[in-house]
């Protein structure tokens, strides 16, 4: 038994010659038959017929085209679609060739990401930080800090102000000297109070320590204002700001590269870049602690006031731990401030960081 | 984008047949028309469709997405009434994109850290570094560019027939470095120079089957089609000329920011005192101008194509176009500025549920006490994250229904094939495997929509 289509329309490429080719089409014994003008007939097993899929148009208007599993490039264009219900298989996809190629290649573009991010650009940005010269690393700070003062400000015209006070100025400078009782390192470190209600303070390279003012308004002692002081300077000594610098140079091209034009990326980027740095800070941060409670010994201050200082913090603005954690740049408080009472010896007798009227003029110091 | 019409068969369009061949092909006259037949609405639901695929897959589905919509494009697209056929494949495009970052991964991340190094070492500042990086990225660029045409091009066929780019991205890199350096140095008075023996580079390089394609005609031929940028530059120069210096609008000299600033001010209020300006409304003229420029660019862009188009040729075959600069640009403007829309609206309101979230200074305590401020922080977060690829992907969904939709078309059905006597002689070609397919470009982000 033989089923005839209208062959109106339809065209047959042979795969070789652009010429389209009129035919007549049977199916008969599983075989759909092509039937060409010089009398050759092409013959398809009905099983083995496959429709080009996401072809544009109304196919009842603009027809559809065919194409047989044996041959890649010969094509049968047609425009009676009373013949698609004789075919059975016209969407089974082909059977996927090249997957252990595939596997292979994403493993090892997912280790290349890996070992770069993870290995080559914290290995090369931690050595070379060293090299960078004093004055690379003091004009890359300033030029940080003025962006982020301008990023501060509110109004968007002029950068936030420091607070220069000259008696406040003054204890901040005694302090650091006392500080650096043990290893001076005063010409390595420049302090700078931003008039900013926020509770933060932060080191940049070039041996900046910057703090707000809402911190010194948030202590509720002065020790504990001297404590975090300590803590930025062993940032700055061990140049944690410089290596951050370098690595994310290093690291945000190839997260770029990764994650392609989906979106923008940007969203991606950035959380991922936030979660490396939230690594490297977290070990940044145990050793700018550790820093911390040693000149913090030596200058005979308590390294507890460290402690709490973060006590207070969490009891302002809550704890940041589980998933959100590993978002903020600081690891969870409560570590930090077991370490810090740890350190503080029980059996010495400390002295305060500063006397009452040396920390009523360093909170004076934005007036 | 536009790099799909560049890299498709556009570029260097599909030829055409038509003689009167032996008996088996069909009696055609001497010249084809090129239809197309897609609908809009369609489009719109594949795109969204697999858009949203692409978000559920963190992106992955993007190497499908990219191959179905350029099969619906390319099946739309029917010279003499026959589609196009793209037979590209997801995985190899997954593949390809994996071998690039395997390779750029090294090359982008030691290079960066290595630039910043010796800019903040050597000149004390971040600028040189980013500037050097973003150079050293340009070759490349070229070069994927070149390596994603040949990709696009061996995988399109029409009436069963491969089109073909042969191998020479590097060349290609190199002269559109030196067309670029000569188009910077002479202020841009040689850009179509550039535009033109680029695309002749390219174009010799094409084949149809055993057809190779040849690009004719002169660059100076592509002069005619940077008179509206030309005018519009013209207009400017003389509005600046007359309000800055012959009659300036501001004859106390130079103002700064916050004097203009308090001006506008007064303005509102209804004090129009303080400033005794010259005929400020001729400053109208800027606006104006700068649109004819934004004009006569997106015009140079497509009428030198159409110009070129009309000198390409293989043996027996050539081509005609009567594609309408205005047009294109129109369709240009209307489709960006709805898509942008999208973006813009989107990303306000983005800007807002972040400060309701994270609590920035300008959102009223109100709106921080709303909803969002009693959800988990992590579903907060989870929330942005969705409204945010959302936006992204209603942007490349409409820009494909309203720019690159009517684009295809127009360059369709004003495209043609003058003579086609060539076809006959024409046969199929060898397939081009290129496993690498166009993963260089995926991982440089160059073609961002297709």
């Amino acid at each position: 038994m033989s089923t005839g289509f209208d062959g109106m329309g339809a065209r047959y490429f042979d795969g070789d010659r652009p010429m389209p080719q009129e035919v007549s089409l049977h199916i008969a014994a599983g075989m759909l038959q092509i039937g060409l003008d010089d009398d050759m007939v092409h013959r398809w097993p009905v099983a083995d017929v496959r429709l080009l899929p996401d072809v544009a148009g109304k196919s009842v208007e603009t027809g559809v085209i065919l194409r047989v599993i044996t041959d890649p490039l010969a094509r049968l264009f047609v425009k009676d679609l009373s013949i698609l219900q004789h075919l059975p298989h016209l969407k089974h996809r082909a059977p996927p060739k090249g997957r252990r190629r595939l596997v292979a290649w994403a493993v090892a573009a997912v280790a290349a990401v890996g070992i770069q991010i993870g290995v080559l650009v914290p290995l090369l940005a931690d050595n070379l930080a060293g090299f960078i010269p004093a004055s690379g690393e003091r004009a890359l700070g300033e030029a940080t800090f003025g962006h982020i003062r301008e990023a501060l400000d509110e109004t968007g015209l002029n950068p936030l102000e420091t607070c220069e006070a000259p008696e406040g100025v003054a204890v901040v400078d005694a302090v650091v000297a006392r500080l650096g009782s043990g290893q001076d390192f005063r010409d390595d470190v420049t302090v700078f109070v931003l008039d900013h209600p926020m509770v933060n303070a932060f080191a940049l390279p070039g041996g900046f320590v910057v703090l707000f003012r809402g911190l010194i308004d948030a202590a509720e002692h002065p020790d504990e204002v001297t404590a975090v002081l300590a803590h930025e300077i062993g940032h700055v000594i061990s140049q944690d700001p410089t290596r951050h610098a370098l690595r994310s140079a290093g690291s945000i091209g190839v997260l770029g590269l990764l994650f392609g034009d989906f979106a923008g990326g940007a969203a991606v980027l950035f959380l991922t870049e936030r979660l490396i740095s939230a690594q490297y800070s977290q070990k940044a941060e145990s050793g700018a602690d550790a820093f911390a409670h040693d000149i913090l010994e030596q200058a005979n201050i308590s390294p507890a006031a460290l402690g709490d200082m973060f006590a207070n913090m969490r009891e302002k603005h809550g704890d940041a731990e589980g998933v959100t954690a590993h978002f903020l740049s600081h690891p969870a408080l409560g570590a930090r401030i077991d370490a810090a009472l740890a350190a503080a010896d029980d059996t010495r007798t400390y002295t305060a960081s500063m006397s009452p009227v040396e920390w009523a003029a360093l909170q004076g110091i934005c007036d | 984008m536009t790099d799909i019409v560049s890299k498709g068969p556009w570029g260097s369009p599909p030829k055409t047949l038509p003689p009167a061949p032996p008996a088996a092909a069909l009696p055609e006259t001497d010249g084809l028309g090129v239809e197309f037949v897609g609908k809009r609405g369609a489009l719109f639901w594949l795109a969204l469709k697999t858009g949203f695929f692409t978000i559920l897959t963190l992106g992955f589905y993007r190497f499908w997405m990219k191959t179905r919509l350029r099969r619906w494009y390319w099946s739309a697209i029917r010279p003499g009434g026959h589609p196009m056929e793209y037979v590209g494949d997801p995985i190899e495009k997954l593949l390809g994109f994996f071998i690039a970052v395997v390779i750029l991964t090294f090359y982008i991340g030691i290079v960066n850290l290595l630039l910043m190094f010796v800019s903040f070492s050597v000149f004390s500042s971040s600028w040189l570094g980013y500037i050097a990086s973003f150079a050293g990225l340009v070759p490349l660029w070229f070069y994927a560019s070149y390596r994603a045409r040949r990709y696009v091009l061996a995988r399109t066929r029409w009436r069963g027939v491969r089109f073909g780019l042969e191998k020479g991205a590097w060349g290609y890199a190199g002269r559109a470095l030196w067309y670029w350096a000569l188009t910077i140095v002479s202020l841009g008075i040689l850009w179509p120079r550039m535009t033109f023996w680029l695309e002749k580079y390219r174009t010799d390089r094409t084949f149809f089957g055993s057809a190779r394609l040849h690009q004719g005609g002169r660059w100076t031929m592509l002069y005619r089609a940077t008179w509206p940028f030309a005018a519009s530059l013209l207009l400017l120069g003389l509005t600046l000329l007359w309000v800055l210096w012959i009659d300036p609008v501001f004859p106390s000299g130079g103002l700064d920011g916050a004097q203009v600033l308090s001006e506008f001010d007064a303005l509102f209020r209804g004090q129009w005192t303080a400033m005794d300006l010259g005929n400020p409304e001729r400053l109208l003229f800027i606006p104006f101008a700068l649109s004819g420029m934004l004009f006569g660019a997106i015009y140079y862009n497509w009428v030198a194509k159409r110009i070129m188009a009309a000198h390409k040729c293989a043996d027996g075959i050539e081509f005609a176009s009567n594609l309408s600069g205005l047009r294109v640009t129109f369709i240009y403007v209307l489709g960006n500025f709805l898509s942008y829309m999208v973006l813009v609206v989107g990303i306000v309101l983005l800007v807002f549920m972040a400060a309701a979230v994270f609590g920035f200074g300008f959102v009223p305590e109100a709106a921080q006490a709303g909803m969002l401020a009693t959800m988990p922080r992590w579903a907060t977060l989870l929330l942005l994250g969705v409204v945010y690829v959302s936006i992204f992907l209603l942007w490349g969904v409409l820009h494909n229904t309203f720019v690159t939709f009517p684009l295809m078309r127009h360059m369709a059905r004003t495209t043609s094939l003058s003579q086609t006597a060539g076809l006959n002689q024409v046969s199929q070609r060898a397939r081009d495997e290129f496993a690498e397919a166009e993963g260089f470009s995926e991982a440089l982000d160059l073609g961002a929509a297709i």
